[in-house]
């Protein structure tokens, strides 16, 4: 192995203890992490939301004493078993919920309640890498690191950017943004979109006097809309209730496909009533 | 939306006549639906289902007042708990349904000031939330928000 | 008739779109006029509210679930109660998934709000249906280019912008395809589309509030 390839294996320790120090203390002193225990798949494993809780304050105790053994001790066999067979388990079951509970949360990082993702499965599997390189490694990283200061700098720059990569969406904040910031905003672009919304036409009709008057008769949400010559057209079907007979009718509106609730106060509707079947005109008498 | 359909009705229902409030009406789901309501459960009062007539205000207890604050909004509404009963009236159409309160909600202080108006008369802030059965008697879900006169 | 009845749909529209522009025109507190060719008595019709007497749609009633059964107009749904319905769906039918559609864009594990009529062999005819319709109230944690990356509650949920569709309402005002306003940290209310392949949600209004504290 290279020397920087040496010093990284040396150095695998502590990076590891951070991942496990940071998963642990949050599974174990975590304020949410009582009440989302029962919304990860281990609930479903263990059956239980309050035995999930115990279990993963159980496994982040757990994380926390292997975290003081990489930092504390000289990297060995024993610490490094340990952590290949914890990333080995953690895949194991990333795989077990993604498999039987799509929608549940995996409970890997306190307060992480998203359903198990890709994100998740890198992180197993760096806590399994980890434990390969404690095993590999030759000296205690307290004697590799002031030895090798650019090799540790870039050791904690490449840990710093994965994390960045693989945090849980709780702790992505600050980066969006700052990169919102660095680089604008990302929908810029629709400043320029003088497209009205139909979401804005449809509110412009149902805060109208037309509504008001026609709505009785309309039984369906918006059923189908379209612009033509300038106006758009909403679409309602409805029943008329004429000479005893109910029938049913369609309700037909027409708007200003370019006005909108802020610049037109009184709008002009149209409203016409179609026979459902004909598509003749349908006398309406209150 | 359509008049005297369904569990929605005109004026003189047994569940009130006496004028409460009026302001803005959204709707939410909750009582481990699908999709993101999966979670939701039955609410603060435990019983809340998308599928029945129900609603959420904003002063259903100090607890629920503390996370809401209507007060923010110069809304001082009064206290009504889990279980009370309110008639909400859609003010264009002038179609009603009747509510039991049975969550907490809307964040009124998240929206103050917005308003909804029906040919001119506007009712200002979210000040309650209706079930889908609820919102869809008397409007359409994917509108989302109309104004409302609430009556006990 | 012969477009209404037999034209291609472009043929349809353009007969429905005639016939609307010969409607009553009705504008802020009174009926201006109606067109000569409108069978209408705009007066009658339009200057007091109408009366619905259909006796058939007295008890109108509400379905909710996921979609297990497509037949045709007929839809399986199981509650999320345990409870069981069938809902029709017909020409009649109003269908929102993402926007207006037909029963055509309806799929199988959907989820599904339905308002309708109970008939007597025990389906819901339905005036209306809504798929996998969803309003909630998040807050905004991340904004890119092509989706928002949205909290709500405890979970975050990836809400993806739709360029035809998404638009906003800033502190009430009307609808606008002008995204550019957002911010992170801003509380929004956001109506959209559940996906449930992979539980995001297909962003079609949002609402954004200028916080506490700002009474009119």
């Amino acid at each position: 192995m290279t020397t920087a390839a040496t010093a990284a294996v040396d150095l695998a320790a502590p990076l590891l203890a951070g991942v496990l120090g940071t998963a642990g203390a949050g599974k174990l002193f975590g304020r949410r992490a009582g009440t989302s225990a029962s919304r990860t798949a281990l609930a479903r494993l263990v059956r239980g939301g309050h035995r999930a809780a115990r279990a993963l304050r159980g496994l982040g105790a757990l994380e926390l004493l292997l975290c003081a053994a990489l930092l504390a001790l000289p990297p060995s066999a024993a610490t490094g078993g340990a952590a290949i067979a914890l990333g080995a388990g953690f895949l194991g079951y990333l795989g077990y919920a993604r498999y039987t509970a799509p929608g549940s949360s995996c409970g890997c990082t306190a307060g992480d309640d998203g359903p198990v993702g890709g994100r998740a499965f890198a992180r197993a599997a760096v806590v399994l890498v980890g434990g390969v390189a404690v095993t590999l490694a030759g000296h205690p990283w307290w004697a590799t690191a002031p030895r090798q200061p650019a090799a540790t700098a870039g050791a904690v720059l490449a840990a710093v950017a994965g994390a960045l990569v693989l945090a849980p969406d709780h702790r992505r904040q600050p980066w969006r943004t700052l990169r919102l910031r660095l680089t604008g905003h990302p929908l810029d672009g629709t400043r320029a979109v003088t497209r009205v919304p139909v979401a804005a036409t449809v509110e412009l009709l149902e805060r109208s006097l037309a509504w008001q008057r026609a709505a009785p008769l309309v039984r369906s949400a918006l059923l189908d809309h379209w612009d033509d010559g300038g106006w758009r057209i909403l679409q309602y079907a409805g029943v008329h209730t004429g000479d005893g007979a109910a029938r049913p009718v369609m309700v037909l509106f027409a708007l200003d496909a370019a006005a909108g609730r802020d610049a037109v106060r009184e709008p002009a509707v149209r409203v016409s009533v179609l026979d459902a079947d004909t598509g003749e005109s349908v006398a309406v008498t209150a | 939306m359509a008049g005297s359909r369904g569990p929605a009705h005109h004026d003189h229902m047994a569940c009130g006549s006496t004028s409460l409030w009026n302001g803005e009406a959204t709707w939410f789901c909750c009582g481990n639906a699908w999709g993101p309501c999966a979670t939701a459960g039955g609410g603060a009062c435990g019983t809340c289902k998308s599928s029945k007539l129900q609603a959420a205000w904003p002063n259903a207890s100090k607890a629920c007042w503390d996370i809401t604050r209507p007060d923010l909004c110069g809304e001082k509404l009064p206290r009504r708990g889990c279980g009370s009963v309110m008639k909400v009236r859609h003010q264009c159409s002038g179609v009603s349904v009747c509510v039991t309160v049975s969550d907490c909600g809307p964040r009124t202080r998240s929206f103050c000031s917005e308003s909804s108006c029906c040919d001119g008369t506007c009712r200002t802030n979210r000040v309650i939330d209706l079930t889908p059965a609820a919102f869809s008697a008397i409007g359409s879900l994917s509108s989302g928000i109309l104004p409302v006169v609430i009556f006990e | 008739m012969s477009a209404y009845r037999t034209g291609s749909p472009l043929d349809r529209r353009r007969f429905l779109t005639a016939a609307a522009l010969r409607g009553a025109t009705v504008v802020g507190s009174g009926v201006v006029g109606a067109t000569a060719l409108g069978a209408v008595d705009a007066e009658a019709a339009f200057a007091a509210p109408l009366r619905s007497l259909d006796p058939a749609a007295a008890d109108g009633s509400f379905v909710e679930g996921r979609i297990t059964w497509i037949d045709g107009g007929l839809l399986e749904v199981a509650g999320s109660w345990g409870e069981y319905a069938r809902v029709r769906v017909t020409g009649a039918t109003s269908v929102w998934k993402v926007r207006a559609a037909t029963a055509a864009a309806i799929e199988t594990g959907d989820g599904l709000y339905a308002r309708g009529v109970p008939m007597p062999d025990g389906t819901l005819a339905a005036d209306a249906v809504w798929v996998n319709i969803v309003n909630l109230h998040t807050t905004v944690r991340g904004i890119e280019k092509t989706r928002l990356h949205l909290a709500h509650g405890a979970h975050e949920i990836v809400g993806h912008v739709l360029p035809d569709t998404t638009s906003v309402s800033y502190s009430g005002a009307a609808p606008t395809a002008d995204l550019s306003r957002l911010r992170i940290g801003q509380d929004a209310q956001v109506l959209g589309a559940w996906r449930p392949s992979d539980n995001s949600v297909e962003l079609v209004r949002l609402s954004v509030g200028p916080g506490a504290g700002h009474r009119r």
